[in-house]
């Protein structure tokens, strides 16, 4: 490639990408300079700064068409937009909380944190944009290295270093097990461009492996399941998110979720939609055919989230089934192939960064200041401090799916997709109604424990940044909820779906 | 007046809102804050209603959201169906608040109790004010959620607590089906307003099987929040909330949802003869089952409770034997005497602090407005001529015969004869004979609570002149002006039903006066003959116990199973990893030190695990 086809790409298209990276990079070499004891606070501004700009950036946009640079590693289409938007806000919210974290045994100001967050966004939004299978691959990869450092960064908490290590364990396993899928892809089609893949898929030879394509689709769906946390791959969560410093929880929760959906659509999607039926196997496309099996994996992740869920005693790790659950719910309009399936999961994972990061907000109060993950820190909230209170009734409500929250619509539009197919998912349909019947248990319980346990413990004061966090969460599960309209036509007006599966040539003058 | 009617829900939210604010005073005039707003409701829904029975109507609708190719609708409506339930509603709904300003008085969370009744109330109004299903569906939810409050309003106790909890989840369960219900017709008919569901199914869009299907489907929702059999149990247990609730849900509003979701989708119903057919089946059998268990209950508010549920059952009976009128007439006048007898014994429990009827006794003078008001109550839930119930009851009768379901005739008829009984027994135990138990300051109710309770009386007596065979059918016409095609509206029923239930409600307060006034028949007399089966009825056929012996002993298994294999699996190989670390390292070693081993193990297991998956579809693909 010479220096004129370098020049000749657009570079433009990925500023946000570039105002990450730059402000990562800037704040490692502040923190480097600045004096030990220094507070670490200006950086957390600063990042919140960069990630405001690449907000801006990605707004900016909008208007523009779709665009591939360096041969597909990097697309700006609809799907890049729409994700990196959730992806930058979610972030967003997390520098606030950690900036907001204090926790006795830190004795030590530490800036890494900030550029390490940052470094695993860049990551994810790397995913966002890619559609190639090493690109893609090494976003996943940029975002798990430094999701695995944060968890891991109370240095002196035993249980942060336990749940970093369970973490990066798991982690290289589901690394290895997506490796082995793509790699199955490659030596099928030989390319690792996802539209050269699926044009290669045409091939009249490589019907007569259509299993071995089934047995791809299996190995990388099963490895990807594991950032969001759904079966078979779900089993770190609940370490990870007890032992982890809140924020970073937080982190995992949404932001990390989101990435993961990301990748497992832009990958699964692409790649697989017009592959060919493998013989011996009813349905007429791939995709049919694999259908019960992927079904079911969320089946089992909305029973295993919701169930054990039940018996958490650790808001902490509830909160991590709750999340394995919300997966659950999150995969039907994936699984089960739902026309609405960009915006329903578009819009549920808005929803669910407002609900989740939210609670995790109140979380992260009450559990520094009471020193404890029991769920009894909850105790008589309401009359100690109603208004945090009432902002934690609203998350619980939203994410269990209670009209007039955003939650509700969310759900209600997953449901819609999976009952409007032809023919529709009755069972799937059926088991995450009865499932979120079950998470009602939970989720009351704990407002249970706000409204009808009295307690005589200390009001809790809320720091600024926090509180900001908290009235912008609140409002929006609320607003959402109210007039899901704001969203859903922000989507449809922006976005177009179409541009998805639109393969550019690339312009410019080099040969392939 | 029409125009204004969307703002029927806000005036309780506002005072919800405004309660909420100031939920810390002390001061009880709060109370009026309630009670003001929810007037100026009743001035607007009786102002509606008025328009209506003049054959006005309207319909406001705007796209809420749009979700693909579909547009989600929102807005209000009102017709001749809603008009009255919101006449119903807000009525009761103001008494209940004036009530509960005596009745509250002196509790610690006066105006919070307020409040809950203001957001209650906006829930259910709004719920009966929707054009379409889903909106129904979002306030339907909301009404569980201001239930679930109030039920727990006495969360000290930890009976209360658990009823709250149990209603809403009991609930939710009948929610699940009107949900896919809800879908499953928008999908067919690409909308959730009833209008266009009901043209399409009047031009023959869903196939047979499909109506009764998704008609069954809403029916399950309806069972939920009307306490139909099997998803009864939620209801005595609520009675742990405070009376004046029990007269607000459980006798006038939440519980009758279930009867209005049904009218409200009548059209629908109509069109499927199961469908149909399954709502009378489950309306007979519970009106009676639910009656026989009111027989034997202590407790003054549980035998109310059964009681409703058995006459919520009656309403079902009609609707699912093409009775609209008739189940929608005994909605109005239930809603009344039901409300009346709550209060009532409110004013009772007020008085004499126990809801054991074991412990009262000869009240009839000291309460001299509250007995005789209860005595009006009880008469018109029995049936006797001239009062509301009986015309209401009759009619039911009537369409059930002229249904020609007269097995399920009959069973109502035996039902009727044990609700005059098991009313009459009530009565007498609690307002005649000796005082039994300690009775020191027994005194009226003030005034405040008295006022809403012979305003009920009043229309307990009346409001079975809505429509009778002698002075003409009001009611009839009135809703013949809505969508729903009236069938058995003309009364050619056999002449002889009404004397047969009056001979049978006479029969039910005959033998409760010989057994529990004269005592001329033993008081076991029940107990001797049939011990097996009063013991069955005592215990409510054991339908709780069925349930605490399957569905939560296997959700509770579930979640021990998942508890058992992430403690002991999952906590187990990292237990392992760690101790195997430790051993290895032997130099008290923190985890970290022992990274590349449990890698190994780790790596191992999901080798496994990968081989397993390929192996399972290797297999099934070869």
């Amino acid at each position: 490639m010479d220096l004129d086809t370098l020049l000749s790409y657009k570079w433009g298209v990925m500023a946000p990408e570039f105002i990450i990276l730059g402000v990562a990079t800037l704040l490692s070499v502040l923190d480097l300079f600045m004096k030990k004891e220094a507070s670490r606070k200006p950086l957390a501004w600063l990042a919140g700064a960069g990630i405001i700009a690449a907000l801006v950036s990605v707004f900016l946009q909008l208007d523009q068409e779709v665009t591939s640079i360096l041969y597909d590693t990097y697309r700006l289409d609809f799907f890049s937009k729409a994700f990196k938007i959730l992806l930058l806000l979610g972030t967003l919210l997390v520098i606030v909380l950690a900036s907001s974290y204090k926790k006795e045994e830190i004795d030590e100001n530490r800036g890494e944190f900030y550029y390490l967050l940052l470094a695993a966004l860049l990551g994810a939004m790397m995913m966002a944009s890619s559609a190639d299978m090493i690109t893609l691959f090494v976003g996943l990869e940029l975002l798990s290295l430094s999701s695995y450092i944060m968890a891991g960064l109370e240095r002196r908490n035993k249980r942060s270093n336990e749940a970093a290590f369970k973490y990066v364990v798991s982690g290289g396993i589901a690394t290895a097990i997506t490796l082995f899928g793509m790699s199955y892809v490659f030596g099928l089609t030989g390319e690792t461009n996802l539209f050269l893949i699926v044009q290669n898929m045409q091939d009249e030879e490589l019907l007569k492996h259509g299993f071995l394509l089934v047995f791809a689709f299996f190995i990388t769906f099963v490895g990807l399941t594991f950032k969001i946390a759904a079966a078979p791959l779900h089993m770190w969560a609940p370490d990870v998110y007890e032992g982890a410093p809140v924020p970073v929880t937080a982190f995992l929760s949404v932001v990390s979720k989101t990435a993961g959906f990301v990748i497992l659509i832009r990958f699964i999607i692409i790649t697989f939609i017009s592959a060919p039926a493998a013989p011996n196997i009813d349905g007429e496309v791939m995709l049919l055919q694999v259908q019960p099996y992927v079904m079911a994996l969320a089946a089992v992740t909305m029973v295993i989230g919701n169930v054990t869920a039940l018996r958490q005693r650790n808001i902490k790790r509830m909160f991590a089934y709750s999340s394995i659950a919300q997966a659950g719910y999150l995969l039907v309009p994936f699984v089960s192939n739902s026309s609405l399936l960009f915006e329903l999961i578009w819009f549920y994972l808005l929803a669910y960064l407002f609900m989740n990061i939210g609670a995790f907000t109140i979380i992260q109060l009450l559990t520094t200041q009471a020193g404890s993950n029991d769920i009894s820190v909850f105790r008589g909230l309401f009359k100690r401090s109603p208004w945090l209170a009432l902002p934690m009734t609203l998350f619980l409500l939203s994410l269990a799916g209670i009209p007039v929250t955003a939650g509700f619509v969310g759900k209600f539009g997953i449901f819609m997709g999976a009952l409007g197919l032809e023919p529709a998912h009755y069972w799937l349909a059926a088991v995450m109604m009865l499932t979120t019947l079950i998470s009602y248990v939970y989720y009351f319980n704990v407002i249970a424990v706000m409204f009808f346990r009295d307690d005589e413990g200390r009001k809790i004061s809320v720091p600024g940044g926090m509180a900001t966090v908290l009235a912008f969460c609140a409002a929006s599960t609320l607003i959402l909820g109210v007039m899901p309209g704001l969203a859903l036509d922000f989507f449809y007006g922006n976005f177009d779906i179409n541009e998805f599966f639109m393969r550019i040539e690339e312009v410019g003058t080099h040969t392939h | 007046m029409l125009q204004m009617s969307w703002l029927i829900p806000l005036f309780p939210l506002l005072s919800f809102i405004l309660l909420v604010v100031f939920r810390k005073s002390s001061n009880e005039n709060t109370a009026w804050i309630g009670v003001l707003l929810t007037g100026a409701s009743f001035v607007l829904s009786f102002g509606a209603w008025l328009a209506v029975w003049q054959g006005d109507g309207i319909k406001v609708e705007g796209t809420w959201f749009q979700l693909g190719e579909r547009a989600i609708t929102m807005g209000y409506e009102v017709n001749p169906l809603n008009a009255l339930m919101l006449v119903i509603v807000s009525l009761v709904s103001l008494l209940v608040h004036l009530y509960s300003k005596g009745y509250m008085h002196g509790d610690e969370r006066f105006s919070v109790f307020f409040a809950y009744l203001g957001l209650f109330s906006f829930a259910m109004l709004g719920l009966v004010l929707s054009p379409n299903l889903l909106q129904l569906y979002m306030f339907w939810e909301l009404v569980g959620l201001g239930s679930f409050l109030l039920i727990g309003f006495y969360y000290f106790k930890p009976e209360a607590k658990a009823a709250a909890k149990k209603a809403f989840v009991m609930t939710r369960i009948g929610d699940v089906g009107l949900f896919i219900g809800m879908v499953l017709l928008f999908w067919q008919v690409g909308s959730f307003e009833y209008d266009e569901i009901f043209s399409a199914i009047k031009n023959g869009e869903l196939s047979q099987s499909m109506l009764t299907l998704t008609a069954i489907c809403i029916f399950v929702g309806a069972i939920g929040k009307s306490g139909q059999l099997p998803l009864h149990t939620w209801l005595p247990d609520a009675m742990e909330g405070p009376t004046p609730v029990s007269a607000l849900i459980h006798a006038a509003t939440m519980v009758a949802a279930g009867v209005y979701l049904v009218a409200a989708m009548y059209p629908l119903f109509q069109a499927s003869e199961t469908a149909l057919t399954v709502v009378a089946v489950v309306g007979g059998v519970t009106a009676i089952f639910a009656a026989s268990i009111g027989l034997m209950q202590k407790d003054i508010k549980r035998v109310l409770a059964y009681s409703t549920v058995s006459q919520l059952g009656y309403m079902m009976l009609a609707l699912g034997a093409s009775g609209y009128v008739a189940g929608i007439f005994h909605l109005t006048t239930h809603a009344f005497f039901k409300a009346l007898l709550f209060l009532a014994a409110g004013s009772v429990i007020h008085a004499v602090h126990t809801q054991n009827i074991e412990e009262m006794g000869g009240l009839w003078k000291k309460l001299n407005i509250t007995g005789p008001l209860f005595l009006i109550g009880a008469l018109a839930i029995s049936g006797i001529p001239l009062l509301s119930g009986f015309f209401s009851k009759d009619e039911i009768l009537m369409s059930t015969y002229a249904d020609g379901k007269y097995g399920l005739f009959w069973i109502a008829v035996i039902a009727a004869f044990m609700t005059a009984f098991y009313m009459f027994r009530l009565f007498f135990l609690v307002f005649t004979g000796k005082p039994r138990g300690s009775q020191k300051g027994v005194h009226e109710s003030p005034s405040v609570m008295t006022l809403p309770m012979i305003v009920l009386g009043v229309l307990a007596v009346v409001a079975g002149y809505l429509n009778t065979p002698w002075f003409g059918t009001f009611l009839t016409d009135y809703l013949s002006q809505g969508p729903v095609e009236l069938l058995h509206a003309d009364h050619h029923g056999p002449v002889w039903i009404p004397f047969v239930a009056t001979a049978v409600a006479l029969l039910g307060i005959g033998l409760a006066y010989m057994i529990y006034q004269k005592g001329s028949v033993s008081r076991d007399w029940l107990t001797r003959t049939f011990p097996g089966l009063s013991h069955v009825i005592y215990n409510k056929w054991f339908v709780d116990e069925g349930y605490d012996r399957t569905v939560v002993k296997g959700t509770t298994g579930l979640s021990w199973l998942g508890v058992w294999f992430d403690k002991y699996v999952i906590e187990g190989l990292v237990a392992g990893v760690v101790s195997g670390v430790q051993a290895l390292s032997r130099l008290g070693s923190e985890m970290q030190n022992g990274q590349v081993q449990s890698y190994g193990t780790f790596a191992i297991f999901g080798l496994v695990l990968l081989l397993l998956i390929a192996a399972l579809s290797g297999g099934y693909f070869s």
